[in-house]
């Protein structure tokens, strides 16, 4: 990594692509890092869907997940501070819902929303506490704070990093999760 | 837990055929279902009736919301640590918000926000006093990094060039992963933030 002032004055800061996916050079998008910044999760395009993928950093190797990569499309992923949750949106039928995917266990939790509530965006605090959603409801925009205390268990900083999705270890780069 | 794995009108059904004797209570959510937030939060009390049964429900905090609400149209939630940065506004003019969200207030960011600006994107770190904002100024788009205890704003700038779009910062704020466009197609660089 290259730190160093810059001839405006600024800072030359270190900076790299994600890591290769080996899905050719199609779009990524919605980047969400884990709390220790290990894990990188974004939407590509598979089979026409949008799909959430997974990947360690800086190797970019892939990770699988559970129940969720049959989900799909998928979008607005947001993960834990070791990377045990991974909360996004999804579609079913014509409804679309919060789901979080527990990595440890393997569980998929679909968060319950009022049916007039179109989910847009979420963020999922790193501790795994709190839970925050964008819904377009009546045309307006609001975001709407959920506790999640009781429902998951905290992912605090220290913890274990979770490298399987309840399907055992990651796969290569190069391999589909 | 399990319960969370069923729709939230399978829950009720659930509810309605494990428990008897609290049958006005149920036929009140069950009218309430289709009113939005009313309805969860009467599920709610339908949960602290059942004990275990309906355990794991996620609870609104509706304390809070209600003060979001008041600030108008809100989006583009991000969360980390106690801190909660979302765009706000009302007609139009958009302002980034830091919420601390233990005690329920916003915090000032003096020198971030300004009228001509229109924000698309914000992250927060752990601390949250660290900032990242893709924001429209002057007919483009621009990636700033904000320090909150020095109240200063500082360009990043996107290299190869492109527009920036979405953000995700890393609870210690160091690292910055960014949506970027670049000839039509969506990338995502990650960033060492000194």
């Amino acid at each position: 990594m290259l730190f160093g002032p810059t001839g405006c004055g600024g800072w030359s800061w270190g900076r790299r692509s994600a890591g290769p996916i080996g899905l050719g050079d199609g779009n990524r998008q919605d980047p969400a890092l884990s709390g220790n910044g290990r894990l990188l999760a974004s939407i590509v395009e598979r089979g026409g869907r949008e799909t959430v993928i997974l990947q360690e950093q800086p190797s970019g190797r892939l990770l699988p997940l559970g129940p969720l990569q049959r989900q799909q499309p998928h979008r607005s992923p947001s993960l834990s501070w070791n990377g045990r949750y991974l909360a996004v949106l999804v579609q079913q039928g014509s409804r679309r819902l919060a789901v979080i995917e527990d990595r440890a266990t393997g569980q998929l939790q679909r968060l319950p929303l009022p049916a007039d509530s179109e989910p847009q965006r979420l963020s999922l605090a790193p501790d795994g506490r709190r839970l925050a959603i964008e819904v377009v409801r009546g045309g307006r925009s609001q975001v709407q704070m959920f506790d999640l205390a009781g429902l998951l268990e905290p992912d605090l900083p220290g913890g274990l990093p979770t490298t399987g999705g309840g399907l055992g270890g990651g796969v290569p780069a190069t391999g589909k999760p | 837990m399990t319960m969370l794995r069923r729709s939230p009108g399978r829950r009720v059904s659930l509810a309605t055929r494990n428990v008897t004797g609290v049958g006005s209570i149920r036929r009140r959510c069950l009218s309430l279902l289709h009113l939005g937030w009313s309805g969860l939060g009467c599920l709610s009390l339908l949960a602290l009736g059942l004990g275990g049964c309906m355990a794991g429900m996620p609870t609104p905090m509706a304390g809070l919301d209600r003060q979001l609400e008041q600030a108008g149209n809100s989006r583009a939630p991000a969360l980390s640590g106690r801190w909660l940065a979302l765009i706000a506004g009302r007609g139009g003019r958009d302002q980034v918000l830091l919420v601390d969200v233990e005690r329920g207030l916003p915090v000032p960011l003096p020198g971030l926000n300004r009228p001509d600006a229109q924000p698309m994107s914000v992250a927060v770190n752990r601390e949250g006093n660290r900032l990242a904002v893709v924001r429209q100024l002057d007919g483009r788009t621009e990636l700033v990094l904000y320090r909150r205890e020095l109240m200063a704003l500082e360009p990043i700038a996107m290299q190869p060039s492109g527009v920036p779009r979405r953000i995700s910062l890393s609870g210690d704020g160091r690292q910055l992963a960014v949506e970027v466009s670049r000839g039509g197609i969506w990338q995502i660089d990650l960033i060492d933030i000194p």
